[in-house]
């Protein structure tokens, strides 16, 4: 059951061939079971089977609020949820408990959806590996599966070379890798939903920007923040997102138009598509695999009738650097409000008003965060405002116009990678700073967040080593709805593999439906 | 009429202290006639005391000073600027504090649209040019009472500039004069208010109460083209009355409504600008002109014998009537202005530029907002001047005092006296009586209706002119009686009986013949005497232009 | 076909792309991206370093204490980093505030729908007294704590 799609689930649970309260307890004993990915940040158990009971009488009832009633999902601990720890993986937020619910939390719990926790992150999100966060790293599932241990290159026992999720959204990864949930929240800035999604092999979507509320988000840079979702297959983000999308009056970043219901297709005629390869995206760093990978998902296309063309985007090069100014110029000024006076963690010095903030900061915030904060400021400086921030917001400008160009030389869509290589064992990326880290890891996302366009990473193949590669696709700003028919109708020619979890697959948590899986072998 | 002090002077002239007379301006309290009283909020009329400032030295060089007002405003509106709390003055503590005022993480502005209207028809009351976008930004710095960590203001593009205030000031040497001066206007803003911190001193704390955190201000950004103490008191008072007709803002300094704070340099006529300082916390137009003008003087002694001024922050103590430096807010501040994220740019609309399936709810159009424009006060003066023939600096002080215009207008309709006289004894009597025990205009114990009485009595001729002031002394008692009750009581009916009063005329001249002679010899005296004389033994209930008609008659003059 | 011109670049050797690390370490970032495109400038080390007062002044604005030698470098780092912002020729461009910038902004009807949650705002913080939220005393300037003197450029 829970290598299902949520409409199987839903219809099963419709049927009355599984109930929400069972659904509940598996993923509940499956959180268990897989602790040591450390996905979790908080489990929020009771709450879980509350809701799981209210769901089962709606079903009893025959009024089931939809396709997301009694469905086990898991929400990135950068969320506010009413009543529940929401921590933001930082000393700063332990013990805060929201006394409200974020705008997409309260959407899917008015669905009916079981909220089974709260997820790991990097520190307030900054991060590309999900390393960073007070309650340590988030591993990577697909680190005990057959697949890689079977063919990876170095033979090691034990867990010592375990593999990072990407980040900065990696719990949500993990948990929905492992089955522990069907869909799962996370947050995208600068690719930190397609990045794990990618790592974990899963369909990661980030909306347009102004599509889905971040009332309840904790931001990390408001102007590019999205909430994004994480599924294992693209009809169930479809559901997702169409309870998620619309105006909200509490965001006032959120578009007033009317939400139509998102229908996705079953069939798509791709002879229509015009596909744009942007070539400056072709960078040395970037793994021959993928390379590959992106070269036959683009043949793929053109066989189909599909247009393919090279597209020009020429400040790909600057929009790191760009992004980085702007990001933590935002995380300067957002991370001003803590101070230790109306939540959160407070210091025991209190001497004065400046030093007791002082302190609280010093304490609260880990070297990443405190080290954004104080390049943020310096780019807010009086003296340095016009040189940095304003040129960066001009770079953007130039950015965004070059995706309007090329999504105006008729290119319905952009195929790109997600990642430069496949997830990396936490040994090796420990290595770098997380600055460089999330320089070089976000460099085929962070425009797109910049853009405020939509994109979405689809696994497509596992690695020579076992290890799932995901392609992004990029749309227009609100053509959401386009971009995942177009998403559909690739994953469904790609077949990307389920992974085949060791231990659970022993013990008979883990039933795959056919004996052996077929994929259509892109290697 | 109180000796002047000041003469103002347009900046840039001398500036002309006139310590001389500043002596006979310390008297407390009695004030007589309306030219003296310059506005003030809702107490009796401000004095300028200098008793704290020092005498110029003599032979000094001219001193010119310079003086630009920041003025924050609250918007008269039920919910706060960027959520949904409450603004209301007295509340329990932290009660009207939204998820988003107190900064809870993930929480988001949503912008008022009664805030923007406010800020719209406050730039059109003042001839400001409305910015049709405008956007906001984050001014970053740390406080207790600031928990954002920022306060979200318009620093590049306010919703409008440019635009000028115009006030009258009384000119010479008897402040009789009246002259137009022009303010003019930077710039409006809106911006959120902090909440409030209360010291306890005892146990070493501050008390944080969120409620006032994110209500709707407007500040007001006057240039500095005001140049003392006295002007500054007097725009601000005429910004006070006009936000209060607009119903923008009620505008009580008391209540924190509006706060001013003051730029204050001093240079030499034709030199560069001096360094200014910036004096804060001056809730009451009194206060603003006391502080005004002893920084301007503290400045000048200081730059005379030989010292610097610093771009400080400083504050009014009341108690001991000087600017002190705050402590707190030192250091080099850089407040990192950055484009609030989270709120789109706003944009109004005027009816060229409305699109035709505009939400109502979601435009603001200016030229609604301009028709919809109440009467501001300078239209008012002028109708009262035309409509009720009353002087200009007369329909000043009736808009100055909080309350008078009510008051006068409530007599002008429940009298037949026509309204020159209503005129007189408002502002002469009333106002004077008033003055003398410092009371409010709703503090009188004279109400509309007790005066109008009095004055239909006077103009039926019923009593005299000295009675009836005689009158207004007893039912200034407030004892509860009306004036014809007093009227009666106190027998001052003028004689109705003319027979009679011709008896006593005659009896009069015949018991007076030397002063008859002296009028029939055309002493121009004796005939007032001989009025004077009847009038003593009408007891003074008669008419003196009858008795001198009379007389007149019975002399054959 | 263009997948086929991708395939004739891919030849090339290349750098086996597990993250990314150049023996010359995270300060240069070299993308050498297609024809035809800027080349960001290397970064020279160790150039601009930032002023002992500027640091202060960074750590008083922020309430954040660099706290080590390692903490500048890494900001020195950061804004090498961004200097390659003005490789770009920006001439006659707006900045991009928002990419919602030709969108309205929602105005709220101007009722009071929030507030008395006393108890729930309080109940997040550590030090509360009756309904009020406590703070320490004053604002005194952190130069002051550590016996400095305030530097004479503070006016």
């Amino acid at each position: 059951m829970l290598g299902r799609t949520l409409r199987e689930v839903s219809a099963a649970l419709k049927q009355g061939q599984v109930t929400p309260t069972e659904l509940c307890k598996k993923c509940l004993s499956l959180i268990k079971k897989t602790k040591y990915l450390n996905a979790y940040i908080t489990v929020s158990e009771e709450v879980a089977l509350k809701q799981a009971e209210e769901s089962e009488k709606r079903y009893q009832q025959g009024q089931s609020l939809g396709d997301l009633d009694g469905i086990p999902v898991a929400v990135k601990d950068n969320f506010s949820t009413s009543g529940i720890e929401t921590t933001c993986a930082s000393n700063m937020l332990k013990g805060y408990i929201p006394p409200y619910n974020a705008t997409v939390v309260q959407k899917l719990l008015d669905q009916g959806a079981l909220l089974m926790g709260k997820t790991n992150l990097d520190e307030f999100a900054m991060g590309s590996g999900s390393t960073d966060g007070v309650f340590g790293p988030v591993k990577n599932p697909w680190s005990y599966s057959k697949q890689y241990r079977e063919r990876r290159r170095h033979d090691e026992h034990g867990d010592s070379h375990w593999l990072i999720t990407g980040g900065s959204s990696g719990g949500s990864a993990a948990a929905v890798a492992a089955f522990t949930c069907f869909a799962a929240l996370g947050s995208d800035t600068g690719g930190s939903t397609r990045n794990p999604a990618a790592h974990c092999g899963l369909v990661g979507f980030k909306p347009s920007y102004g599509l889905v509320s971040r009332h309840g988000l904790i931001p990390l840079v408001n102007s590019m923040d999205v909430p994004g979702i994480f599924t294992r297959c693209v009809d169930d983000t479809a559901i997702v997102l169409g309870v998620l999308a619309g105006h909200d009056p509490k965001d006032s970043t959120t578009v007033q138009d009317p939400i139509k219901p998102l229908m996705i297709p079953g069939e798509m005629d791709v002879s229509r598509l015009c596909i744009g390869i942007p070539k400056e995206y072709m960078v040395p760093e970037l793994s021959s695999e993928i390379q590959s990978l992106w070269s036959q998902a683009a043949d793929l296309f053109a066989s189909e009738g599909a247009k393919v063309i090279e597209v020009s985007l020429p400040h790909t090069c600057y929009s790191i650097v760009c992004y980085h100014v702007l990001c933590t110029s935002e995380v300067a000024s957002n991370m001003a409000r803590f101070d230790g006076l109306q939540y959160g963690h407070r210091s025991g010095i209190d001497v004065s008003t400046e030093a007791m903030y002082a302190a609280t900061r010093q304490e609260g915030f880990n070297d990443v965060v405190r080290g954004r904060i104080l390049s943020g400021n310096f780019f807010l400086l009086k003296e340095n405002y016009e040189n940095y921030f304003i040129k960066a917001q001009k770079v953007r400008r130039l950015i965004v116009r070059d995706f309007v160009n090329a999504f105006e030389s008729g290119v319905d869509v952009l195929l790109t990678p997600t990642t430069l290589s496949e997830a990396v064992p936490y040994l090796e990326f420990i290595k770098e700073d997380n600055r460089t880290r999330s320089a070089q890891d976000d460099i085929f996302t962070q425009a797109v967040n910049m853009a405020g366009l939509p994109a979405v990473s689809v696994p497509v193949a596992l690695s020579n080593q076992g290890l799932p590669i995901g392609l992004q696709l990029i749309g227009r700003a609100f053509c959401d709805q386009q971009l995942l028919t177009v998403a559909k109708w690739f994953e469904k020619q790609v077949q990307f593999p389920i992974i085949q979890l060791q231990d659970l697959m022993d013990d008979g948590s883990l039933v795959l439906e056919n004996g052996k899986l077929t994929s259509v072998s892109l290697t | 009429m109180a000796a002047s002090v000041l003469r103002l002077i347009y900046p840039g002239r001398r500036w002309a202290l006139a310590w001389i007379d500043g002596g006979s301006r310390q008297r407390s309290g009695t004030q007589t006639g309306p030219a003296s009283n310059w506005a003030r909020g809702q107490s009796s009329v401000a004095q300028l005391s200098l008793h704290t400032a020092q005498k110029p030295r003599k032979g000094e060089h001219k001193w010119a000073a310079v003086v630009g007002l920041e003025i924050h405003v609250q918007i008269s509106s039920n919910s706060k600027l960027f959520s949904g709390a409450q603004v209301c003055f007295a509340a329990p503590p932290n009660s009207l504090v939204s998820f988003f005022d107190a900064s809870l993480p993930g929480t988001l502005p949503v912008l008022n649209r009664r805030c923007v209207e406010a800020a719209v028809m406050t730039g059109l009351a003042l001839n400001c040019h409305i910015n049709k976008k405008s956007s906001f930004d984050r001014k970053h710095y740390f406080y207790a009472d600031l928990p954002a960590g920022y306060q979200i203001t318009q620093q590049r593009l306010p919703i409008a500039a440019n635009g000028h205030l115009t006030y009258s000031v009384y000119m010479g040497k008897k402040r009789s004069q009246m002259a137009t001066k022009t303010v003019r206007i930077k710039q409006i803003q809106l911006e959120q208010d902090s909440g409030k911190s209360l010291h306890d001193d005892l146990r070493s704390q501050t008390l944080i109460d969120l409620n006032r955190a994110g209500v709707g201000l407007l500040e007001v950004v006057l240039e500095p083209d005001l140049c003392c103490g006295e002007e500054a008191a007097i725009a601000v008072r005429e910004l006070q009355m006009i936000l209060q007709a607009l119903g923008t803002s009620q505008a009580n300094m008391a209540e924190g409504q509006l706060r001013v704070d003051a730029n204050i340099s001093v240079h030499h006529p034709g030199e560069p600008l001096g360094v200014r300082t910036e004096v804060k916390n001056l809730n009451s137009l009194r206060f603003l002109a006391k502080a005004i003008d002893y920084e301007i003087q503290r400045q000048i002694t200081e730059l005379e014998s030989g010292g610097e001024i610093l771009n400080e922050t400083r504050s009014f103590d009341y108690k001991l009537g000087c600017t002190v430096p705050m402590r707190d807010k030192e250091g080099k501040q850089d407040y990192r202005f950055m484009p609030e994220p989270n709120l789109p740019p706003l944009v109004l609309y005027d009816a060229t530029s409305l699109p035709a399936d505009a939400d109502s709810q979601q435009v603001v159009n200016i030229d609604e907002l301009r028709d919809m424009l109440p009467e501001l006060p300078s239209t008012t003066r002028e109708r009262l001047v035309e409509q009720y023939g009353i002087l200009p600096e007369h329909s000043f002080t009736l808009l100055n005092e909080v309350g008078l215009l009510e008051f006068f207008q409530s007599v002008i309709k429940e009298t037949r006296a026509e309204p020159k006289k209503v005129t007189n004894w408002v502002l002469n009597t009333l106002l004077y009586y008033l003055k003398q025990q410092n009371l409010a205009v709703s503090e009188s114990p004279v109400t509309p209706a007790a005066l109008a009485e009095l004055l239909d009595l006077l103009d039926s001729k019923a009593i005299s002119s000295s009675a009836a002031k005689q009158v207004f002394e007893e039912l200034w008692k407030g004892d509860g009686k009306t004036a014809a009750q007093i009227v009666s009581e106190q027998q001052l009916e003028l004689m109705q009986d003319r027979e009679a009063l011709e008896q006593l005329c005659q009896a009069t001249m015949d018991s007076h013949p030397q002063v008859v002679m002296d009028v029939r010899n055309r002493n121009p005296k004796a005939i007032n005497k001989l009025i004077g004389l009847v009038r003593r033994a009408s007891l003074s209930r008669a008419d003196p232009t009858l008795i001198k008609e009379i007389l007149e008659k019975k002399l054959s003059l | 076909m263009w997948a086929r011109a991708l395939r004739v670049r891919f030849r090339t050797p290349l750098d086996r792309g597990r993250g990314f690390a150049s023996k010359a370490g995270p300060q240069e970032k070299v993308q050498e991206t297609g024809q035809g495109t800027h080349s960001p400038r290397l970064a020279l080390q160790g150039a601009d370093r930032v002023p002992a007062a500027k640091i202060e002044h960074l750590e008083r604005l922020a309430l954040v204490n660099f706290g080590s030698r390692e903490a500048v470098a890494r900001l020195e780092k950061a804004i090498a980093f961004a200097d390659q912002l003005h490789a770009v020729d920006t001439d006659g461009v707006e900045p991009l505030e928002s990419v919602l910038e030709d969108r309205c902004l929602y105005l709220r009807s101007d009722n009071v729908a929030e507030g008395n949650c006393t108890e729930e705002l309080l109940r997040n913080s550590h030090h509360v007294v009756e309904e009020y939220f406590v703070a320490p005393p004053g604002n005194i300037s952190l130069p002051d704590m550590v016996n400095k003197t305030p530097s004479p450029t503070a006016e």
